[in-house]
Formats: structure tokens, sequence, C-alpha cells
């Protein structure tokens, strides 16, 4: 049959612009820019709804930077925990190298330091208030004590087993753990970890929720057009892309503005956790966002706000039918 | 007739909780003809059209359009359908925020289109109506005749084997609508099967073109060009 516009057959460049694969990428770069034009034609609008979107991901994402700031100080501490053995009073010099010896071949120790008392008058003096008072003695009441220093990397339930030794070793009068707050530490750190991910799926719900009803708004105001969509032929699919890609710009901006919050509460901290690693020799290290999660927040933020866009508007499409 | 675009074989409708739009309505039109549907309002020619784009289905009857049967046609296949159709309506239905050129392209966009070819269509779309000059503007800027052409250029532009029409020429003026009919005469004689419906006596019989009159829903006269007075 001939044609209206202009009277010649299609043309074989006409007929080959129909094959399947170059009609959905005209399909998908039309409901791209059209949903780019939408977000554009409201910049208020869109700009409150990713506003709102990268606040509820920089909030989890803060809480990571807290935390694993918090763990690389408790494994900077970790690493000057000493176990402080006191040896009975009634122990002399030989006594007390030989329990250091033994001591030494333990399985868990990395360190032995033996202390005299003299050294320990001599260290106790040098603190201010004390020097007066430890004149006033005759005696050097302090006894031996050694220094032992945990290998590094030594679980908690290991470091217990080694000081529950030392307290049974002959001529032990008392041991002192400095362990006990680095298990609360780390349990502590559990704790904020779990809550760090219960968090996470809240906002993540959140994110889902904000670009749903968005969608939902969108599609309400628009039903004209969806109307006039669907009379000159468009699938159901059709009509539904532009909003997917609208909720995949939205998770997207939303992502990308999250890293952006998160990373300057990092830059914010960099100056008082450097101060705090100066008092603690270098050993403490800056814990950052890894780049990893700095990439994987806009595309996960991204695929929530196309995931919100779809449930919505199937539903609202479905309705409009 | 073998060469029947569209067929209504007793064909009726009735709306939900309503009386009868249309009730067994037998007519065709051949391939390439251009007919008008006419009578008085609430006759049922906006539902004769609808029928047709499967935008209600009949109660009871048969339709066919280019030998293929609507009753066959499911809700995923209604697209289809109407892509194949050239539609246009008294409310011009056109996207108020997008310009002339994106309104008229909507139908290749949605047929997969290049952009290339798409731009080379629409401009041969509008150069039909004469509005080529138009293309950039938003409709709102355009009078009221001129935004019926935008709506016909849509129609025409992927090029339809069928094109119907609801009350085209519902709020124009006698002189604009006389050229908006001429536009679908044109369209008939590069081999476009048009059926128009239209309450506008005075204007339908000066086309001199088949003529189907409906009263209450029933066929009440059909008649031929040459009989046209
Ligand atoms: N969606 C609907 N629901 C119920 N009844 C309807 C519906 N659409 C139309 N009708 C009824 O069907 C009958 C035919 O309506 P239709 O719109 O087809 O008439 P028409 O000939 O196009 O009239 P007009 O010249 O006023 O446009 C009328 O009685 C109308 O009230
Ligand atoms: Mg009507």
């Amino acid at each position: 049959m001939s044609t209206p516009t202009d009277v010649q057959p299609p043309t074989r460049s006409e007929r080959s612009h129909r094959r399947p694969v170059s009609s959905w990428r005209e399909h998908h770069s039309w409901s791209a820019g059209a949903s780019l034009r939408r977000l554009a034609s409201k910049p208020v609008g869109s700009f409150l709804t990713i506003a709102v979107m990268g606040l509820a991901l920089a909030l989890p994402l803060a809480f990571y930077l807290l935390l694993s700031n918090a763990q690389s100080l408790g494994d900077a501490l970790g690493r000057n925990q000493v176990i402080n053995v006191f040896l009975k009073p009634d122990q002399v010099a030989a006594n007390a190298q030989l329990l250091a010896k033994q001591v030494q071949q333990h399985d868990g120790v990395a360190n032995v330091t033996l202390k005299s008392p003299q050294q320990g008058m001599d260290e106790l003096s040098k603190m201010q208030g004390f020097s007066d008072s430890l004149h006033a003695l005759d005696d050097n009441p302090l006894p031996y004590v050694l220094e032992v220093q945990p290998q590094d990397g030594l679980s908690a339930d290991a470091v217990g087993h080694l000081v529950d030794d030392l307290r049974g070793m002959q001529g032990v009068d008392m041991v002192q753990d400095s362990g006990t707050w680095r298990q609360r530490l780390d349990a502590l750190l559990g704790v904020g970890n779990r809550a760090v991910l219960i968090l996470a799926a809240l906002f993540a719900l959140a994110v889902l929720l904000v670009v749903g009803n968005t969608v939902r708004v969108d599609i309400t105001s628009r039903a004209d057009e969806i109307g006039v969509l669907k009379l000159v032929g468009a699938s159901r699919a059709f009509v539904r892309r532009p909003y997917l890609y609208a909720g995949i710009w939205y998770g997207l901006s939303g992502g990308i503005l999250a890293v952006a919050l998160a990373l300057l509460i990092e830059f914010a901290l960099v100056d008082p956790v450097a101060r705090l690693s100066q008092v603690y020799e270098g050993k403490l290290h800056v814990g950052g966002l890894p780049p990893w999660l700095l990439l994987a927040v806009p595309i996960a933020a991204a695929f929530l706000g196309w995931l919100g866009a779809r449930l919505v508007s199937a539903w609202q499409l479905r309705r409009a039918a | 007739m073998g060469n029947a675009v569209i067929r209504f074989d007793q064909v009726s409708k009735r709306y939900e909780g309503g009386h009868e739009a249309l009730s067994q309505l037998t007519f065709e039109v051949a391939k390439g003809e251009m007919a008008f549907v006419t009578g008085h309002s609430g006759a049922g020619k906006s539902t004769l059209l609808k029928l047709l784009a499967l935008i209600e289905r009949p109660s009871h009857g048969h339709i066919s359009l280019d030998g293929q049967s609507l009753a066959k046609i499911g809700r995923s296949g209604i697209p289809k359908l109407r892509r194949s159709l050239g539609m246009v309506f008294q409310d011009h239905r056109l996207l108020m925020d997008r310009t002339v050129f994106a309104n008229v392209e909507l139908p290749l966009v949605i047929g997969g289109i290049a952009p290339l070819e798409r731009g080379r269509r629409v401009r041969a779309a509008l150069e039909k109506v004469g509005l080529l000059d138009y293309e950039r503007q938003l409709p709102a800027s355009l009078s009221t005749g001129e935004q019926q052409r935008v709506g016909i250029a849509r129609a025409i532009v992927a090029k339809p084997n069928v094109l119907i029409a609801d009350e085209p020429t519902g709020n124009l003026d006698p002189q604009l609508a006389v050229e908006i009919m001429g536009l679908f005469a044109e369209f008939q004689q590069v081999g476009t099967t048009v059926l128009i419906a239209s309450h506008d006596l005075p204007l339908i019989k000066r086309m001199k073109k088949r003529v189907v009159v409906l009263d209450h829903g029933r066929l009440v006269a059909d008649v031929a060009a040459e009989e046209v007075l």
C-alpha cells in the first residue's frame, strides 16, 4: 500500500532501523533523555528528593567511618597491651630471671621485660608528687615485675589463657591484665558494626520509599501524558521506562551526594585523628572510607532507585490502565 | 468484499450500566476508501471509533481491521494495533510540555526509528500539514487549528494504512474545517483508508464522500459518495 507522507516504499535503511536491537536502543535513549528532562523541569523538587536520599545514605557511612576509626584506635592500643606480672616480695633476682626466661618460652608471648624493684622505684620517683613520700621509706617495698607483651593479633581468649597460666606460676603474686577493656571495646564495636548494618538496611528502605513516592506523584500528575502515549501505541514497558530511569537518576545522584558528604566528614576527622595518632606514636592508622565502598554506594543507590520506581510504577500504571 | 480494511459484523456495544450505544452494526470500509460516520449527539460515533482502536471492546459481534480479528488481540497486542492506526482526536491530545516536533516524533520513537530518519519523516509530515516552521514551538503557542494539524501530522507520520478521526474539525471555523478535511482527502488519494466521525453535515456534504448515518446506535443510512447531494 502506498503511503501518505511520501509515496516511496520503505527504503532499505528504513527497514533496518526497525531491527529489535536498534529499536531497543532508541527506546532507551529516548527514555533516559525524557526522564532527565522531567527531573530538570522541576529542579527544586528533584533536588529535595536527592538531598533527602543523600543525607539518609550518608548517615550509615558516617557511622561506618567513626566505627572503623574506633576499631583502629582499639588496634593501636591493643598493640601496647602489656600484662604486668608482680612477683612475690620474697623472690630474689635469680628467681626473677629464671621466671622471666620461663615466661619468654610461653607460646603467646612476644617479649618479656624484667623490672627490678630499684627500676620501679626510679620510675615512680620521676612521677610528680611521689618523690617526697618515697624518700620517707626506709626499704624498697616494690616487688620484681615482669612486663609481658603478648604476641600481636592474639585473640582475647588466648590472652585470657596466658593470664591464667601466668597466675598459676610459682612465685607469682598478682597478674594485672589490661586486656579486659579491649574485650569490652571489641564487644562494643561488634554491637556498633551490627548497628551500622541495620541502619544501612533501614536507610536503604527509606531510599526505596522516597523514590517510590516521588515516582508515584510523578505518574499521578502525568496521567494525561500516559493516556496519550498509550493512544499512539506505546507499550506498558515504554510508558514505564522513563520512570525507571528517573529512579536510577535519583538513586545515583543521592548515592553520589552521600559519598560526597561522607568524604566531607572524613576530611573533617583528619585533623583530630592525626593528633590522636601522634599520642600513640603514629601507630594509629586513620580508617578512611575504602574505595570500593565509595563506588558501591552510588551503584547500590541507583539500583534501589530503580527498584523503588519499578515496584511503584508497576502498581500505579496497572491502576491507570 | 475481499478488500475491506474495516469490517463491522453485527456489532453491539453496551456500556456498563448504560443503554446500548451501538446495536447490531454491520458495515465495511474498503481499502483506500474515505467515509464519514455521522448522526446526532449520542448516536454512537465515538463509540464506533473506540471499538476500532480497542479503547473499548464490543459486547457482541465481530470487528476486523486489515483482515485481523480484533477479538483475538489481547491486552499485550493493543499497542501494536494502535501503531498501525493513525488517530486524530477532537481535543488533539498533544503533550503540551513538548515541542511540536517532539509530539509528531512520538509514534516514530515508539516504533524504534533512528533519530536521523525520525527527523526526515517528522519534517515531511509537518510540511504536509503546513507547519514546518513551527517545529520548535510548544502546542500552547499555536492556534486551535494549528494544534489540530499537529495532531494530524502525528497521526500520519508513521504512515498508517488506516486513519481514523473523531470530530477533527469540532471547534474550528468553517474555512479551517474545509482545509483540514481536504488534508484527509489527500491522504485518501495516496491509498490510506480514512474513517471520520463528524456531525457537521454541511461540511460532509461538501466533501462528496461516503456517509454512514447512525441513530441511537443503529445504522439508518449508508450513502455512497456518488449519491451525496
Ligand atoms: N464510557 C461510557 N460509559 C457509559 N456510557 C457511555 C460511555 N461513552 C459513551 N456512552 C454513551 O454511549 C452513547 C454513545 O456515545 P458516543 O460518545 O459514542 O456518541 P457520539 O455519537 O460520539 O456523540 P457526540 O456527537 O456527542 O460525540 C451515549 O448515550 C453515551 O452516553
Ligand atoms: Mg463523540
